[in-house]
């Protein structure tokens, strides 16, 4: 066996201290960021889940412990939280389907490599840029029921009747979600865009020397090619839509009625707005995360299967 | 004679659909920049004109009198606007300056306990922030921060996926580089301010328009965070316009609008390309 | 099976012109490789006879048929492209049978011929796959068998095999060759690599900047080379060109130099010079020698012992030296005894 001379730990002491040194300063690099995230993202969930086991109120939230009673009263006593379930549910199925479909639609659209499909992408990302209380803000201006609302006016001088946009039940979900359209279907066309652009050129040359025609094309080759990313953004955009809460709080504050309180704001308004029903907030919030974590696994589980090709 | 070079029929059969589908496109587009056309003339317009009908197309005399009444709504207009760019510069500096050294160490370090670390991050990333502000604002109010700027920007700190899109970008530069500085006796300080960190610029000015344009725009955490108007941004300040006691004034209130979209419009005429890049970017990754 | 006709066919792209007035014939039934450095439009040509690059000006004719402004799905032919572009969302069998169906082909004989195919390019087995689950040589495969399906009168090809590795790329070199044979069909073949160029080609049409340099079967382009460029591009390493007094120029092969230690009078060209670096590759040496001039040049030898630093007298037989005009035209080889004679004045032994 090798003898170890004084001089030989010494050189391995120095070169252990050497590595402890090295983990020290990554474990100080990540420091910061550990803090931040545990203290302010995951832990919170966790205090959450244990506030919604009490009544209380922002000042003290552990006035009472219920158990579940807060789960309880939220699935089978009140019947509002169904409501905005409901509308939450009704957002994000009508966001989703005119999204998908205009931003596919845009994106082919815009494909060839020409100066006004440059600027055509610029100016329809643009209202991506702006803050969702100022698009809020100026489609509830476009959509006044007033008769100097610009929607309603050009409406009454072409012969139409005014429409309630914005304080009719059956209209308010809809200008809503056409409002976010407006607002995301540059971005996601972008996506779109630059998935298609990966397509090698060659392909659709193939194909075209395979006599398909060019809605054939897209079904069978554009289509099936994007598919990873379109999944991608039926997440983002069926997640996004579900914590939806600017433009709706700003253009009809969850009226005409409840007709458009969705999720986000019903809990908002049980958290701060009432007296002693945060824990009851609490317990809304917890399904809610339930629900989108629920929705990601549906969505990886049943979909990804049919999409992935490599 | 030379034979007269004519289009053929299959260049004509082309040509025609795309002068319609041209026509079409910049009806579209005009379509879509119509509502910021439709903010700012309207901020430009007389209350009486504001509330004409049928409505001017263009203002028949421009008016400053919207902006003017948002400056003397009786809300505090510039102390807002500063509450919004202080919030805004500190969150971008907050974040680079914890996320960068993060991002380095998760991309190209290797150490005890990194994979239970960066499960962190990923779990962090599936949690939507919208969620958690009860707790969050309980632990300000706790830590009697709620009369301060700090819930604003404290709680944005760390963004998981803004480490994730740094991390992915330090992972581009090859080992041999950092193997090959070490071995021109860079320390690690030098290898990773001298050498990563101009190497990622691209990705860090990505992440700092993020946060630029997500701070600048957030509604609902300081609506959550704030309960004295001294801390509040401009967008709240905008909201409290629609609930003036005089009713709306839409030309008051679409002046509101434009300080709080004018300038992002301007960051975007300048750098249209990278902040389209940017973002494709990130929805590609 | 088709002829196809160039008539003073031009290509720009943006301003660049890439294609100038060019006019050429590829014969019925051959095989014609088009080479060239990358740049020299001979990708550009061919996805004209596609009809995926259409021309700027000029005509294309097939058969005697003007096929310029005819869309590419109403041309009979077929391509494989240098990445395969092979779908790689369907499976194998949904990659032949695509432009079947869409050409309404009924479903039995689809599938009759589907099976054929396979059988022909070997991948009968594989029909399920997903075309990330193929090797390269596979992929490549799928691209011939879509394209065979077709069974197309013009067979075009940009680069096949560059993205295979070498071994593979020779053994399916010949299998093209035979399945040219085969079929007797008209192909095109598009190749940067002067080997690939040499040994599959029946006719080659060598090209540089948008311009025809040579049209001939192999052996014509070796030993009759039209001028400085196609002497120098085909052979490796390229013909040794020297510069004569009066601006012509005098050329000659590696592989005809022959090496000695002392001047052979027989020899019309004598140079004495030094070995400066040798390698061997097996069956011949390569040898670079400079000379007494200045000049050096390449030589390839079966004798492997000469070694470094060594002074030889290289020497070239009449027959193998070739002579070009100042304008780099070939103008003769061998024969010309006061072309010879010109060419001893760069003797110094």
């Amino acid at each position: 066996m090798l003898e170890r001379t004084p001089e030989m730990r010494a050189l391995a002491r120095r070169s252990r201290n050497r590595r402890w040194r090295g983990y020290a300063l990554s474990w100080m690099m990540i420091l910061p960021a550990m803090i931040f995230l545990i203290l302010f993202v995951i832990y919170p969930v966790f205090n959450m889940g244990n506030m919604s086991l009490y009544r209380g109120n922002a000042t003290n939230p552990y006035k009472e412990f219920l158990g579940l009673d807060n789960y309880h009263r939220l699935f089978f006593v009140k019947e509002d939280f169904y409501n905005a379930l409901g509308n939450t549910a009704l957002y994000t199925v009508g966001a989703l389907i005119s999204v998908m479909v205009f931003s596919l639609l845009f994106a082919q659209w815009m494909y060839k490599k020409r100066k006004l499909n440059n600027i055509a992408q610029t100016v329809f990302f643009t209202p991506h840029l702006v803050a969702g209380v100022s698009a809020g803000f100026i489609w509830s201006w476009l959509m006044s029921s007033q008769s100097y609302g610009l929607f309603n006016s050009v409406l009454t001088a072409i012969g139409l009747p005014e429409v309630h946009w914005l304080d009719s039940s059956a209209m308010a979900m809809p200008s809503i979600i056409i409002m976010n359209t407006w607002k995301s279907i540059g971005y996601y066309a972008l996506i779109i865009l630059s998935s298609m652009k990966n397509i090698p050129d060659e392909i659709y040359e193939a194909a075209r020397l395979d006599s398909a025609s060019s809605v054939k094309t897209f079904f069978k080759i554009t289509l099936p090619m994007i598919s990873p990313q379109l999944f991608f953004l039926l997440i983002t955009i069926t997640t996004g839509s579900f914590k939806v809460f600017d433009s709706v709080r700003i253009m009809t504050n969850g009226g005409p009625g409840d007709s458009t309180r969705v999720l986000s704001m019903y809990i908002y308004d049980y958290a701060f707005q009432r007296n002693n029903t945060l824990g009851y907030a609490c317990a809304a919030g917890m399904v809610m995360l339930l629900i989108m974590i629920i929705i990601t696994i549906i969505d990886f589980a049943f979909v990804e299967k049919k999409v992935h090709y490599q | 004679m030379e034979k007269l070079k004519l289009p053929s029929a299959d260049r004509v059969k082309t040509r025609v659909p795309q002068l319609i589908s041209d026509f079409f496109k910049i009806v579209v587009m005009l379509a879509f920049v119509f509502p910021f056309y439709w903010m700012i003339i309207t901020a430009f317009k007389t209350y009486p004109e504001s509330m004409q009908v049928p409505p001017t197309m263009w203002p028949t005399e421009f008016s400053l009198e919207g902006f003017y009444a948002t400056f003397n709504s009786g809300l505090s207009i510039p102390r807002y606007m500063l509450n919004t760019v202080i919030v805004t510069a500190s969150v971008i500096c907050l974040q680079l300056v914890v996320m960068v050294p993060a991002a380095y160490a998760f991309a190209k370090r290797k150490f005890p306990l990194s994979g239970l670390a960066f499960g962190v991050v990923l779990v962090a990333f599936m949690i939507p922030q919208q969620l958690t502000y009860i707790p969050v604002y309980l632990m300000m109010a706790d830590w009697r921060l709620i009369s301060s700027l700090w819930p604003q920007i404290l709680p944005l700190g760390a963004d998981a996926f803004g480490i994730f899109m740094l991390r992915q970008s330090f992972k581009q530069i090859p080992d041999e580089i950092i193997e090959s500085a070490k071995l021109d006796n860079a320390n690690e300080l030098q290898v990773m301010v001298q050498i990563m960190l101009p190497m990622c610029k691209s990705a860090m000015i990505t992440i700092a328009m993020f946060s630029f344009i997500g701070t600048w725009n957030s509604y609902f955490w300081p609506l959550v965070m704030t309960n004295n108007d001294l801390y509040r941004p401009l967008t709240l300040a905008i909201e409290r316009l629609r609930d003036a006691e005089v009713g709306i004034h839409w030309n008051t209130l679409m002046a509101g609008n434009c300080l709080l979209v004018v300038p992002i419009l301007v960051v975007f005429i300048f750098a249209s390309r990278k902040i389209i890049e940017g973002f494709t970017y990130r929805g590609v990754k | 099976m088709a002829k196809i006709e160039f008539q003073k066919v031009c290509k720009s792209f943006g301003q660049t012109k890439v294609i100038e007035n060019l006019d050429l014939t590829i014969e019925d039934g051959k095989f014609t490789v088009l080479v060239g450095s990358s740049g020299c439009g001979k990708t550009t040509l061919l996805r004209m006879i596609a009809g995926i690059g259409p021309a700027t000006s000029g005509r294309i004719f097939m058969d005697g048929k003007d096929i310029t402004d005819v869309p590419p799905e109403k041309r009979d032919i077929a391509m494989v492209f240098q990445n395969y572009a092979i779908y790689p969302t369907m499976s194998v069998r949904e990659n032949i049978e695509f432009g079947l169906k869409n050409r309404k082909v009924p479903k039995a004989e689809r599938a009759r011929l589907i099976e054929e195919y396979s059988e022909i390019v070997g991948l009968t087995e594989y029909l399920d796959r997903k075309p990330s689950q193929l090797s390269g040589g596979q992929r490549q495969r799928v691209a011939l068998a879509r394209a065979m399906v077709k069974k197309p009168a013009v067979f075009l090809m940009d680069e096949p095999l560059s993205n295979l590795d070498a071994k593979l790329r020779a053994a399916m070199r010949v299998e093209l060759i035979e399945l040219q044979r085969r079929l007797g069909t008209t192909f095109v073949y598009v190749t940067h690599d002067q080997v690939e160029a040499m040994s599959m080609a029946d006719t080659i049409v060598l090209m540089e900047k948008g311009e025809i340099q040579q049209v001939g079967a192999p052996e014509e382009i070796y030993h009759e080379p039209n001028n400085v460029f196609a002497a120098q591009f085909i052979g490796t390493p390229p013909m040794n060109i020297m510069e004569m007094s009066g601006g012509s120029r005098v050329g000659f092969r590696p592989e005809k130099v022959v090496l000695g230690d002392r001047p052979d009078v027989q020899m019309p060209i004598r140079m004495r010079g030094t070995i400066a670096t040798r390698e061997m590759l097996g069956a011949e040496t390569q040898y670079k020698v400079v000379l007494k001039s200045g000049a050096t040049i390449m030589v390839k030898s079966p004798d492997e012992g000469f070694r470094e630093g060594a002074a030889v007298c290289a020497m070239v037989p009449a027959p193998d030296v070739h002579f070009f005009d100042a304008k780099g035209q070939h103008i003769g080889h061998g024969g010309p005894a006061d072309l010879l004679k010109a060419a001893g004045g760069m003797n110094d032994a």
